[in-house]
């Protein structure tokens, strides 16, 4: 029962943050959505997504909503605040920073 | 501030709605498992293992519901757990560093505390009256008397003329001797007119209060007992009402029982402290010719109606009392009424010293903020490696802040909670070593109230001090400190800065508050210094009162004082024994005697008076009062002899100035004096002040106790003892006793302490604010001691270079003292200047000493830099040891 342990700690929240900036989404379709664009490379361990989704909404970054989904089905959607879009785009920018160091430093070795 | 709304709307649902908030995560999941099923079905799995598949890729359904109620519960408290447990590792590990830091800010939240609790107890709690806000107590004023008691007959007069009064009394001392049951003793008693405790919002236990009825004449022979004499004198007797007493020998009726909560206002002439201090009240009653209103010995109180304001009410008295004038010109012309809040009136002029004394604590806690903010900084020095590496990892810096902000609370609780230890004791040892006649001292004691003033204290010290080193660390130059250790570099230069002026912050504080009790000291020394004027040594005193039944005439009472005294001064173990009307620094009666002299004039309008006493012939060299000039007064000055007088220095001077007093005349009561009128002045003695704070001694005079004119009914016995006074108590108590048994003592004291007692303010201020500054001096020496260390450990190489290019260690001692002495001079200059700022408010508090006494800020100048030159001192030395080989070897 590994949790997130394919992908780095935070960088989760960094994806469902980007994912749901689109448009409100339901966890099965954001789970469905970080599969589809890494070209199925990212597994979310769809057990980190709940708590992770949970606790952002916690945070206050996102804000969730009963409504009727794609089947018709009452589902738990979940949307972007506006505090959520500042804090992406610093997480955004953080990411940046990190990848370009670590870029740097396995082109230097 | 949306997302904090949301944060706490999302909390308070996972906290009170807990059922629904489940069901929906219940609803969530399911939702996502059911959907999940679908599409295995759609991608061909059979239906029976499509659903466990969809259950396997979530993990455990119960593990995620786990989950996400940890999310919901803990999201926001998880990072302050863990800054918290993060904290409590970082203290452990420097217990040093942690224990001075939490030890000075315990004392200084504790000092704190514990004057609040004063402050609480005395200024801001509120009288325990019913109301108290609408109390007033009512003086008259003149040029000469600013605060000066009624007249019996003008009260009356106010009390049907006012509208702004509720109600409205008045009151004066009369203590009474309880006898016929058991000892006999002396009851510390009141006059009050009708309606004193409806004034104060309280009404009796048991019985009744006194009404219009018992303000005649004849009708006085009632009384209303304080609830404490009531259980301790007589057990609670529930059949009280109605019982016998016998008061000052004669029978009076009880009528009434106080509650408990029954205080004494207090009051001005021949005062008794607020508090419990009453054991009973008896009526006032208006006796003698309405139009004659030349005495003045009663106190006015009243109860203003709602929405009246004293100022308002002071407006009205004054217009009575201008009618009063117009109607009485001899007696009501020339006074004003002065109506002052109760409140006021009891405390005094405690504020100003308790704020004083809060001033010197809040200083302290200052210092001891930029102490801890110091050593704090120091440690974030040393961690300045860690944290740039953290930030670099992308650690946010608000999480970095929080973290060490959440280090800084954690010592500052800690600090609080020791300091509330600090404050209960410290309340109990306050509350026993205030000044005597200190208002309201009975009600300080920790409560809530201090504990959550203790808590705010703590926590915003917490942020003070942990607020600056916060910012400051988290702002690292990240190229710097990850360069290296940070060789050959003295630390970086904003963060010397922000140390260096703490430490000259420091440094002035405690200047100021080192030249606050130097100067108290000095005032104290000479308070110490200054001749009292007596001999309080080897002194005893006790007071003594005659009733009205027994010793109704003047003739009666004298041949008692006369008896009295005989036996006294027969007495194996005494010197010298007197009898007087009054003691020294015990207060005092402004009964001042007007008189003709012989052969003078006064100025128009005014006229000669001055304080009027009566003594027995060894009274005077009882109590070691000096003669200046003249003779004592003997045996011989009998009821039929020749009438003489002595008078003070200060009434010599001031009516024979250049001239002998001795032989000069004075006559009190004959405007047309025949020869036997005119009292002969014999004797001069030393002059003593009324408080021994006072600047001068008030012109006096006394009457041999054979001649005086009234037959005073209360004495003051002064004994002066060949050895220890103290055991002369029962010698004296069994000689009153030989002569009338139904006599009970009061008060009997040493006048040493009646003398230690008067100057026990001026004590109590010196010692607190002293304290205060010791503290403080040893904080300021701690703060300069750390960056003088800290900064000789950054520069021990740069040291042992110096020694290696030929530096001798005196050179390195005196470029390290150099570098304290020169924080300490900083802060020396800026402490005087506050000094100098503040002076104004000290003034008040000093005797004989100017508030910018050169010679004190001087002393404490050098002091100061004294205490810095020894705090760098030991770092230094330790620089002189820094070792030119491992320098050269390093470069």
């Amino acid at each position: 029962m590994s949790k997130s342990s394919d992908l780095i700690q935070g960088t989760l929240d960094l994806l469902i943050l980007k994912i749901i900036s689109l448009e409100p989404k339901h966890g099965w379709a954001i789970a469905k959505r970080i599969q589809q664009v890494s070209h199925e490379v990212l597994q979310v361990t769809q057990g980190a997504l709940y708590p992770a989704l949970h606790r952002l909404e916690q945070q206050g970054w996102i804000r969730a909503e009963w409504r009727a989904s794609e089947t018709g089905r009452e589902a738990k959607f979940y949307a972007l605040t506006r505090a959520g879009r500042g804090q992406l785009e610093r997480e955004l920018a953080q990411w940046e920073r990190l990848s370009n160091a670590v870029g740097l430093v396995i082109r230097m070795v | 501030m949306r997302r904090w709304y949301d944060i706490v709307r999302l909390r308070l649902r996972s906290l009170l709605r807990r059922g629904r908030v489940e069901r929906e995560l219940d609803r969530e999941l399911r939702f996502h498992v059911d959907r999940q099923t679908e599409e295995n079905i759609a991608a061909g799995i059979p239906p029976d293992q499509a659903r466990r598949a969809a259950l396997r890729g979530l993990g455990g359904l119960a593990y995620v519901e786990e989950e996400c109620r940890d999310m919901r519960r803990t999201a926001l408290w998880e990072t302050f757990w863990y800054d918290l447990r993060y904290s409590c590792r970082a203290l452990r590990r420097s217990p040093g560093f942690t224990a001075v830091i939490t030890l000075t800010l315990a004392l200084s939240i504790g000092a704190n505390s514990a004057i609040f609790s004063v402050i609480e107890g005395v200024l801001l709690r509120p009288l325990p009256y019913p109301e108290q806000d609408r109390i007033v107590r009512f003086f008259l004023s003149s040029a000469a008397y600013p605060k000066f008691p009624v007249n019996a007959f003008d009260f009356l007069d106010f009390r049907a003329r006012n509208r702004s009064f509720g109600s409205m009394a008045v009151m004066t001392r009369a203590d009474v001797q309880l006898s016929g049951i058991g000892e006999p003793q002396r009851l510390s008693g009141f006059r009050v007119s009708a309606g004193y405790f409806r004034v104060l919002g309280l009404r009796p236990l048991r019985g009744r209060e006194f009404e219009t009825r018992d303000e005649l004449p004849g009708n006085e022979r009632v009384a209303i007992l304080s609830h404490r004499l009531w259980r301790t004198r007589f057990g609670a007797d529930p059949g009280i009402l109605g019982r016998k007493l016998l008061l000052e020998g004669r029978p009076f009726t009880v009528v009434g029982v106080m509650p408990r909560e029954m205080q004494h206002p207090g009051n001005e002439y021949r005062p008794v402290a607020y508090g419990d201090t009453v054991d009973l009240w008896w009526p006032f009653t208006f006796e003698g010719d309405p139009n004659q209103r030349g005495s003045h010995y009663i106190e006015g109180i009243g109860r203003l109606n709602r929405g009246v304001a004293p100022t308002q009410a002071g407006a009205e008295m004054n217009g009575i009392m201008a009618q009063l004038a117009r109607e009485h010109p001899d007696n009501d012309s020339g006074w004003r009424v002065l109506v002052i809040p109760l409140y006021r009136e009891i405390v005094g002029a405690a504020p100003r010293l308790l704020l004083v004394l809060l001033g010197a604590v809040a200083l302290v806690l200052l210092i001891a903020c930029a102490n801890a903010a110091n050593l704090l900084l120091a440690r974030a020095t040393g961690r300045q490696q860690e944290i740039a590496v953290r930030l670099a990892l992308g650690a946010a810096r608000s999480r970095l802040i929080r973290q060490m902000l959440t280090e800084s609370a954690l010592i500052s609780v800690l600090g609080g909670a020791a300091g509330a230890i600090v404050a209960t004791l410290g309340v109990k040892a306050l509350a026993a070593m205030l000044p005597a006649g200190f208002p309201r001292a009975h009600d300080i004691h920790v409560n809530p109230a201090v504990f959550a003033f203790t808590l705010v204290v703590a926590l915003s010290t917490g942020i003070l001090f942990g607020l600056a080193p916060a910012l400051q660390a988290s702002r690292p130059d990240l190229r710097q400190s990850l360069r290296g250790s940070g060789r050959g570099v003295t630390g970086g230069v904003r963060h010397l800065r922000l140390r260096n002026s703490l430490v000259v912050a420091e440094v002035s504080l405690a200047c100021v508050l080192l030249i606050g009790a130097g100067l108290m000291l000095r005032s104290f020394v000479n308070l110490l210094r200054a001749d009292p004027g007596f001999h309080p040594e080897q002194v005893l005193t006790a007071g003594i009162s005659l009733p009205e039944e027994t010793y109704g005439s003047s003739k009666a009472r004298k041949r008692f004082y006369d008896q009295l005294v005989a036996r006294l001064g027969t007495l194996p173990a005494v010197d010298a024994a007197g009898l007087g009307t009054d003691l020294p620094w015990t207060g005092y009666d402004d009964n001042l005697g007007g008189f003709q002299i012989e052969g003078k004039q006064p100025a128009p309008h005014e006229e000669f008076h001055a304080r009027y006493h009566a003594a027995s012939p060894d009274y005077f060299r009882a109590l070691g009062i000096p003669l200046v000039h003249g003779r004592f007064f003997t045996e011989a000055d009998a009821s039929e002899a020749p009438r003489v007088l002595m008078v003070n220095r200060a009434m010599a001077q001031q009516y024979w100035p250049g001239e002998d007093a001795i032989g000069k005349r004075i006559n009190f009561f004959e405007d047309h004096p025949k020869d036997k009128d005119w009292t002969t002045i014999v004797g001069v003695v030393g002059d003593v002040k009324d408080t021994p704070e006072k600047s001068a001694a008030a012109p006096a005079f006394w009457w041999p106790l054979r001649q005086m004119p009234f037959g005073f009914a209360v004495m003051t016995i002064a004994v002066r003892a060949k050895s220890d006074p103290a055991p002369l108590a029962g010698a004296v108590r069994h000689t009153v006793g030989e002569l009338d048994p139904t006599l009970a003592l009061a008060d009997v004291r040493l006048m040493h302490q009646i003398a230690d007692a008067s100057v026990s303010t001026p004590r109590f201020t010196l010692f607190l604010v002293g304290l205060f500054a010791l503290l403080a001096a040893a904080l300021a020496a701690i703060g300069t001691y750390g960056v003088v260390s800290y900064s000789v450990n950054q520069r021990t190489h740069e040291f042992g270079m110096r020694v290696a290019l030929g530096a001798t260690p005196r050179d390195v001692l005196r470029l390290v003292l150099a570098q304290g002495v020169k924080l300490a001079f900083g802060g020396v200059a800026l402490g005087v200047l506050g000094a100098l700022a503040l002076a104004r408010v000290l003034r008040s508090l000093l005797y004989e000493v100017s508030a910018a006494d050169p010679l004190t800020f001087a002393a404490v100048s050098a002091l100061a830099l004294a205490i810095a030159l020894l705090a760098c001192y030991l770092p230094a030395r330790r620089a002189t040891r820094a070792d030119p080989a491992v320098a050269l070897r390093a470069e």
